[in-house]
């Protein structure tokens, strides 16, 4: 099992869902406004008043072979418009109940 | 869920709730009324008393006095008035702005009450009247007759005005110029004499005649009968056969005393209207129903009255209110459309898309709609304060909407799908919306609270606005994102003809941005010059200030002039008449524009109210001039009351006249007046000081209808009674006063009924024996025992004259010098007449002191200056907490002494006064220039959290907001336009006001443009320069 953090812009949330969907991936958590920072480019998504964006993130476990998918998935979504920033991690999950 | 996100979620909740408020705002545009400005609660009692045959002196001493120490206790009086000549007593109480005029009403009464009974005998009970401008008449109608001429009045009140005043809403119709059917019993003296009869034994013997009394039932059998005797006069002839005495065991009859008359009554006033004689018959409303109305309703009506009436009485419309209110109306309207259609194209060439200008457009109806609303809810009308808010706000609702769409726009442009968009852009910008439209809210809600006339007027412009704001707001924020959220979509393809359109107006705005973008860097990096150049513009403009004239209430061409001509007093009615068809026979000639002529000469009798309350008498003409309409007609109402005012001047005969413009109906419209009032008891005095008035107030340039109130002397005759001589005779005062009234005035003896109708029976003198003094001096006076004494053994006649009118003002003895303003400005006439009044020598005891529209001018001026400072601070309280910095409000609010320059420069261009409406312009000025200083500071500030130089964050920030600062302003001035150009009825009331936004808002625009980003440069540069000094401080202290 690994689990996929995905960062992204607020406006994304819903196809982010549906990737998910997409995948066969039914469990998820999210946390609707976080703010952000990209490390090379991309604006701030910070909700102050210079940077008013914000971005949502959401964690997801989902067995290994799915991985790669999602991944080509969110890509190509980051791919249609660069400009909002999405951006996804994956972990190795160690144990759970 | 925000606000925002539950509308976009929910597009069909959303949609039906709008389509709601907008079925509810045409429901009740449908009941809503026309009116010309909003329902005006009045602030004025009136209480007229009648004293017949009470010289004005009698009329000052023995009614008005003691009414008025009653009346003077009344709460919330403001000034008191009275005018009392022959006959009768006026007293005006004035109450300030605001009061419940019902609970007035009830304590005048109660006042009233208590002073009833020491009133004189002779005196009617004292008549309330609430006056407002639903006193002024809805209609006049001239009735025009030949043969039934005598009988007018009878068939005009049956068949015309008992009709009219079944109309719902109309109050009382009242006939002037019809002689009233009167039975006259003359007497010739030397029977009355002969027989030892008096004419108060007469009148007591008609009273006991003409007597109809049911004596009670009497049961015959099985039935009950009513017993009843029947002796009213079937006939007044029946009357030649009294038995009114007996002489040496004969009867005498009162034919063989008197002669009985069935005639009409002996003084009336006489109506012509296009050299017809007639008669003018005048419908009021009753308080609060709506004028177009009822003056539809007549309309209608008068075709089927017309049928009934005999064929030489001809029915024509005199004046008919409701037509100026129906054009003005109209006229308003249009300019609102056209506010719409200039909008929605300067949204348009701004964003270059049809679907976004058409969400941003959608707010205007529905927020304008809204306002009907509360129009329906609170029972307000459709009149030029409320449609004029409408033009007002045209261009500002759509503001909120703008900044939402441009937000979303660039959130899809970046790629975001248009429903998350939607949402997220909203929320962005929805902390900015609302506060921009605080500031708005800060200058319209306070309008509301004004007090005062002002405040009567504003307040509905203040509630309009206010809920119109926050409509367009809440639609900004919701119903404008769901719209984009299901219209908008990215990369829309665009066809060759937008491409033809608006690829040249893409580029000349690009071209626009780059070179306000070089000159905000060159003003910047040249602080000082730039800072310099804008002052010395400001205090350049400032110079036409001075020549600048203030005015109350701008002056409206409605197509009336009405006026009074007076020839010398005791001129004989038919020598007024003739006069009167002189002046006809010229002004018809002369004026091609006039359409009809109505002129009345003579006394008004006592029935007549509204007659009565106008100057009348045999020597004065006044009358009704209706203009045609005024697109027809070159000149305009106030060029051709100029040019009646001289020929007035010229005709010798005439001693006094005044000519007003618009008809002087009510405060609004007409031209205004400039009076000097002289207080003081002593008549020879204030007298003198009134004529030296009058002569150098008429050689002030601009002031015409110079004229003293106090009327010409009346010669009169005057019976001085000797108290001893009487009390020899067993007589005392009254007696004889009586004995003197019932011969010459006459008395009423009784009332002949006809038809249901009642007419009055007046037993008096012949007239051929009233016409000397010997006559009075030969008048018997009888004491309780029948014994008889001549009028000329216990008094004599002198004559004497004496003031027709004596006009109080809190108390005081007052006489009015008074002017019309025509051609000059209020405050320039009373430098000059102020400089007259030093120039004239005045005792002590009298003093003297400026009024007419003057005060009320100075009142409201007062009142709007006051509110101009609260909104001032108001505007800087939202802007500061918005930024939470006292700094940038300050810099901010240097864009409003601009607005001040503009407004300035406006008027020195126009011609335009400062005048109430141009006032509450400026105070609006101060809500909307901030607006724009709002938006470009916002975004200088966000540049600098962007982590930009001031210098960079100032020019790039400036240049970014350009686009929305001209296109937030442009849909502002150009909704504002119409009004300003607008020639229609009435249009001179809104057009001050339109006139001092456009200019005051395109100046300051242009200036705050430019002195805005570089007064923040100097104050944020010297705060960065302060904060390192201190931090380099502290470090080496460290």
């Amino acid at each position: 099992m690994k689990s996929i953090f995905i960062a992204f812009d607020q406006a994304y949330y819903d196809q982010i869902l549906s990737v998910l969907r997409g995948n066969n991936v039914r469990g998820y958590t999210s946390w609707q406004e976080v703010q952000g920072k990209g490390s090379r480019t991309g604006e701030p998504h910070l909700g102050t008043h210079a940077w008013p964006t914000l971005n949502s993130a959401m964690i997801t476990v989902v067995e290994d072979d799915r991985v790669e998918n999602i991944l080509n998935d969110l890509k190509a979504l980051d791919l249609t418009s660069e400009m909002m920033g999405l951006r996804a991690f994956v972990w190795n999950v160690e144990d759970m109940i | 869920m925000s606000i925002y996100e539950g509308s976009v979620k929910k597009p069909v909740m959303t949609t039906l709730v709008f389509v709601a408020v907008v079925i509810i705002g045409l429901f009740s545009l449908n009941n809503v009324p026309i009116d010309l400005l909003p329902d005006i609660e009045t602030n004025t009692i009136m209480v007229l008393t009648t004293y017949e045959g009470a010289s004005a002196a009698d009329v000052e001493t023995n009614v008005t006095r003691p009414l008025e120490n009653s009346l003077n206790t009344v709460a919330n009086l403001k000034k008191l008035r009275s005018s009392s000549r022959e006959n009768r007593s006026l007293i005006t109480l004035e109450f300030d702005f605001g009061e419940d005029i019902d609970v007035l009403t009830d304590d005048v009464r109660q006042k009233l009450d208590m002073v009833k009974s020491f009133m004189p005998d002779g005196a009617t009970d004292p008549i309330i009247f609430k006056f407002s401008t639903d006193m002024i008449p809805v209609m006049l109608i001239s009735a025009t007759a030949d043969q039934s001429l005598p009988a007018l009045y009878k068939i005009l009140e049956e068949n015309v005005a008992n009709p009219l005043a079944r109309i719902p809403g109309v109050g009382t119709v009242s006939i002037n110029g019809a002689p009233e059917r009167e039975i006259q019993v003359f007497v010739d003296p030397a029977r009355l004499e002969a027989y030892n009869l008096t004419i108060e034994a007469i009148g007591n013997v008609i009273r006991m005649e003409n007597m109809n009394l049911p004596a009670g039932t009497m049961d015959i059998g099985n039935e009950s009968y009513a017993l009843r005797v029947q002796g009213e006069f079937v006939s007044p002839m029946e009357m030649k056969r009294l038995v009114v005495g007996s002489y040496a065991g004969r009867n005498v009859y009162l034919s063989d005393v008197a002669e009985v008359r069935d005639d009409l009554e002996e003084r009336t006033q006489e109506v012509f209207t296009n050299s017809v004689q007639g008669a003018t018959i005048v419908v009021q409303k009753q308080s609060g129903s709506n004028t177009v109305q009822i003056a539809n309703a007549v309309v209608k009506m008068m075709p089927e009255l017309q049928k009934n009436l005999p064929s030489d009485v001809k029915l024509e419309t005199i004046m008919d209110t409701s037509d100026n209110i129906k054009q003005t109306i109209s006229g308003l309207a249009d300019t609102v459309l056209y506010a719409f259609i200039f909008v929605a194209i300067v949204v348009l060439a701004f964003l270059g898309r049809w679907r976004a200008t058409f969400i941003i457009i959608i707010t205007i109806p529905i927020s304008l709609i809204a306002a009907f609303i509360y129009l329906g809810i609170t029972g307000g009308s459709l009149n030029i304060i409320s449609l004029s808010s409408l033009s007002v706000a045209i261009g500002m609702v759509v503001d909120d909407a703008i900044v939402v769409i441009e937000n979303i726009t660039r959130h899809i442009e970046r790629g975001s799908r248009p429903k998350s968009a939607a949402v997220h852009a909203t929320n962005e910008v929805a902390i900015s919306v609302i506060a921009s439209t605080l500031t708005l809210l800060a200058v319209f809600f306070p309008l509301t609270m004004v007090g005062g006339q002002a405040g009567v007027m504003f307040e509905q412009l203040g509630w309009m606005v206010t809920i119109i704001m926050i409509v367009s707001t809440v639609s900004a924020l919701t119903l404008t994102p769901m719209l984009a959220s299901q219209m908008l979509k990215l990369d829309a393809k665009h066809g060759t003809l937008y491409l033809k359109v608006f690829t040249p107006i893409e580029r000349a705005l690009d071209k626009l941005d780059s070179a306000y973008g070089k000159a905000v860097d060159w003003a910047v990096r040249h602080r000082k010059a730039t800072v310099w150049g804008v002052l010395g513009f400001f205090v350049l403009s400032l110079i036409p200030a001075g020549f600048i004239g203030t005015e109350f209430i701008p002056a409206q061409d409605n197509s009336v002039i009405a006026g009074t001509a007076e020839l010398p007093v005791g001129t004989r009615s038919e020598v007024t008449r003739e006069t009167a068809q002189q002046l006809y026979k010229l002004w018809k000639e002369k004026y091609p524009e006039l359409d009809m002529i109505n002129y009345n000469i003579g006394q008004a009798s006592s029935s007549n109210v509204w007659g009565s309350m106008q100057n009348n008498g045999s020597n004065i003409i006044s009358f009704n001039l209706r203009l045609i309409d005024l697109q027809s007609r070159d000149r305009s109402m106030f060029a051709i009351a100029d040019s009646i005012r001289l020929d007035l001047q010229r005709m010798p005969e005439i001693r006094k006249s005044n000519v007003l413009a618009g008809g002087g109906m009510g405060m609004m419209g007409g031209q205004s007046t400039l009076d000097v009032e002289i207080f003081g008891y002593d008549f020879t005095e204030t007298d003198r000081i009134a004529a030296e008035m009058k002569e150098k107030m008429s050689k002030v340039p601009g002031l015409v209808n110079v004229t003293i109130s106090r009327g010409d002397y009346l010669p009169e005759y005057r019976v001085q009674f000797d108290r001893e001589k009487l009390a020899m005779n067993g007589l005392n005062m009254s007696t004889a006063a009586t004995f003197l009234r019932n011969r010459i005035n006459g008395m009423t003896a009784s009332l002949y009924r006809e038809d249901g109708e009642e007419y009055t029976i007046r037993v008096a003198y012949a007239p051929e024996f009233r016409q000397s003094v010997e006559a009075l001096e030969n008048i018997l006076i009888y004491n309780n025992q029948g014994q008889s004494v001549r009028l000329s053994e216990v008094g004599r006649v002198i004559e004497e004259f004496s003031p027709p009118s004596i006009d109080r003002q809190n108390r005081q003895r007052i006489v009015r010098v008074q002017s019309t303003v025509s051609g000059t400005t209020i405050d320039k006439a009373v430098v000059e007449i102020n400089k007259a009044i030093d120039e004239i020598e005045i005792p002590t005891n009298i003093y003297t002191q400026i009024g007419g529209t003057y005060i009320d001018q100075q009142d409201s001026f007062a009142d709007l200056g006051l509110l101009l400072l609260l909104i001032t601070l108001l505007v800087f309280i939202v802007m500061a907490s918005q930024f939470e910095s006292l700094t940038y409000p300050f810099i901010i609010m240097f864009s409003v002494p601009f607005a001040v320059s503009g407004v300035i420069l406006a008027f020195a261009v126009t011609g335009v006064t400062l005048n109430m409406m141009s006032f509450v312009g400026i105070i609006m000025l101060v809500g909307i220039v901030v607006k724009n200083g709002i938006v470009l500071v916002d975004y200088i500030n966000l540049n600098r959290g962007r982590g930009m130089s001031i210098v960079q964050s100032v020019v790039k920030g400036g240049q970014a907001r350009l686009r929305p600062v001209l296109m937030t302003t442009l849909t502002t001035i150009l909704g504002m336009a119409p009004l300003a150009l607008s020639n229609s009825e009435g249009s001179e009331l809104w057009k001050s006001m339109a006139i001092t936004v456009i200019g005051g808002l395109t100046v300051s625009t242009i200036f705050t443009l430019v002195v805005v980003p570089t007064v923040y440069a100097i104050v944020a540069g010297r705060k960065t320069k302060n904060f390192r000094k201190k931090w380099r401080r502290k470090m080496l202290n460290a």
